[in-house]
């Protein structure tokens, strides 16, 4: 069964969120439209996105790495925000996998949201209804663009070429050779959820402290200090 | 989790319905075997208006937490699969046999219509209240909730709040019945306690995911976060994690301890072993229960700690303390 997904790699993600913004700005004007925004130059602007980026730091001082997860749905192969859906609102695709809501069916119960472990979806006030990624369905079908758009808004706009689409089951596609010779991983895959999108791992790099950065008047040092008076 | 107060609502309309029935009927069961229990035919006809008015609440209460309301009967439509589905079925076809028995035991119909329809809506007033707590346990992504302890407690409370009321009406109308549901309604607020406590506990001890589980990274490293790419909260962060409700948890969550189970545990106890039913202790005690349980389920949804806060670094941490431990999220000002 194909399975189409994204393929996101962790190396090459700048945080940028490009990918964000396009996402909003298509999916805001196209079939699926709009994502409502609610005070959108107050203090507390808050609107729906479908992709959100987030930006960790892993490692231990001063050995850390900095990066960043673009988190939208992940078209689960067992996505447990369908089965608990009252109304048959949210359905999975058995074409291609991908995960819809039927706006028309939706009676904003919100219990899918509930059920999904990654926090991808999002209530839409404006129009009461549960929204969420739609692999950009309404792009990768439009037979009236070009073959080489007929890709997701955030694949398309990524400066840093760090997003892959394509059917992960399907052996001659890139992302699939893309997962395979770079051990692509998901997200939460004790939940049993089994996603679609993949996220490629960060190689490895060692960072060498150098002594002199310790240096007295080097701020490092004392937050090194800092560290060891509190940990001691 | 954010309380919806309407779920909170429809909890405690059809808890009172279901379990104020259950008792009416069961009274009226064990006539069948001979027992002489049958409740004069003003208390059933009062107990049975009091239900099917509370349902009727219920439903419209519940109804305002869904944003599209014209559009709840398509809740049916998944029977199959989903619980929320299941508890719209139930619920709407126990209100619905409850007014038919109603109306058959109004009219006096034939014995066997009457038991069948009671029975009928017995067994389909369990099978609401089994769906609605199906609806929290079966979700495995809160692990607070995920246990067969929160469907025993959720439907304990059905009994509990069912045999309190019922003590009123064996008060006015068939007093000898009176110490039956002293001790029932004491049992059943008992067994609440204990399940509350066990449910507490449970907290501490249930292993959590870390984010390094989440973000499937290696145990072994330290992961922080530095930005979740907002400034302000999100449907997200709203949703799964009520700031103001983890702050008040800590006062809310004894002043429900003390009014679902201490208050009326009390005056059940005094009221049974002095001997001395005196009516505005049943009042107080029953009035306890439902506020006490309205702050009990706002508890019960504020401790749920959906895993997707992992994400956005607001889970409690493993070695997780009550009230303790949440990680505070960055504030972020902006300055116009
Ligand atoms: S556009 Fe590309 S580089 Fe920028 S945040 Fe999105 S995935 Fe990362
Ligand atoms: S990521 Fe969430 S919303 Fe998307 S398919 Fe999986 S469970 Fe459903
Ligand atoms: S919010 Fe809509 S899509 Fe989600 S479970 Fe409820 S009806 Fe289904």
């Amino acid at each position: 069964m194909a399975q189409f997904a994204l393929v996101i790699d962790l190396n090459t993600c700048v945080g940028c969120h490009a990918c964000a913004t396009n996402c909003k700005e298509w999916n805001t004007q196209a079939a699926f439209g709009p994502l409502s925004d609610f005070d959108p130059y107050g203090r507390e602007p808050q609107g729906v996105w479908y992709n959100r980026i987030m930006t960790y730091e892993m490692g231990e001082f001063p050995n850390t790495q900095v990066f960043h997860l673009p988190k939208s749905c992940l078209h689960c192969q067992d996505s447990p925000c369908v089965p608990v859906c009252p109304t048959g609102a949210s359905y999975k695709r058995e074409q291609d996998g991908i995960v819809l809501v039927n706006y028309d069916d939706c009676i904003g119960c919100k219990l899918c949201s509930w059920s999904c472990p990654y926090g991808c979806r999002e209530f839409d006030e404006a129009d009461k209804v549960m929204k969420k990624c739609t692999l950009c369905i309404d792009r990768i079908y439009d037979e009236s663009l070009p073959p080489e758009h007929r890709k997701p808004a955030c694949v398309l706009t990524c400066p840093a070429k760090a997003r892959f689409f394509g059917d992960i089951e399907d052996p001659n596609s890139e992302v699939y050779n893309v997962i395979k010779e770079r051990n692509g991983f998901v997200l939460f895959s004790d939940a049993g959820t089994n996603p679609g999108n993949h996220y490629l791992p960060r190689t490895e790099t060692k960072v060498h402290v150098d002594e002199h950065l310790l240096k007295h008047d080097n701020p490092l040092f004392l937050e090194v200090l800092r560290r060891h008076h509190v940990g001691g | 989790m954010h309380p919806p107060i309407s779920l909170i609502w429809f909890f405690l309309t059809a808890g009172v319905s279901i379990g104020l029935f259950n008792f009416t009927y069961f009274m009226e069961f064990l006539t069948l075997f001979g027992k002489n229990t049958a409740m004069p035919r003003q208390a059933v006809i009062i107990s049975l208006v009091i239900s099917l008015v509370l349902i009727g609440l219920g439903a419209i209460g519940a109804s305002f937490h869904l944003g599209h309301k014209m559009r709840a009967w398509k809740a049916i439509k998944r029977f199959h699969t989903s619980w929320l589905s299941r508890e719209a079925v139930f619920s709407g076809a126990y209100g619905f046999v409850l007014f038919l028995y109603g109306l058959a035991y109004y009219f006096n119909a034939n014995l066997f219509i009457q038991h069948s329809l009671g029975i009928l809506t017995f067994v389909l007033g369990w099978l609401s209240a089994f769906s609605t707590a199906m609806i929290y346990a079966s979700n495995k992504f809160v692990l607070e909730w995920y246990t067969s302890l929160t469907v025993l407690y959720y439907l304990n409370m059905y009994l509990m709040l069912g045999s309190s009321a019922f003590l009123s009406l064996t008060y006015f109308y068939r007093p000898e019945f009176v110490p039956t549901y002293l001790f029932l309604t004491f049992l059943f607020v008992s067994l609440g306690l204990a399940f509350r406590i066990a449910f507490n506990i449970r907290q501490f001890i249930i292993p959590r995911p870390t984010i390094n589980e989440a973000l499937n990274l290696p145990h072994n490293r330290p992961i922080r976060v530095l930005d979740t790419g907002t400034t302000t909260n999100n449907y997200c962060t709203e949703e799964f994690y009520y700031k103001k409700g983890k702050d008040l948890l800590g006062s809310v969550l004894p002043v429900a301890y003390i009014l679902t189970f201490i208050v009326p545990l009390f005056l059940i106890l005094y009221a049974w072993i002095t001997g001395n039913y005196n009516y505005n202790f049943f009042k107080i005690a029953f009035a306890s229960l439902v506020l006490g349980s309205f702050l009990e389920r706002w508890c019960f949804f504020v401790e749920g700690n959906h895993v997707q806060n992992l994400f956005y670094g607001l889970y409690p941490e493993e070695g997780y303390r009550l009230r303790k431990g949440y990680m505070e999220r960055k504030k972020t000002v902006i300055r116009l």
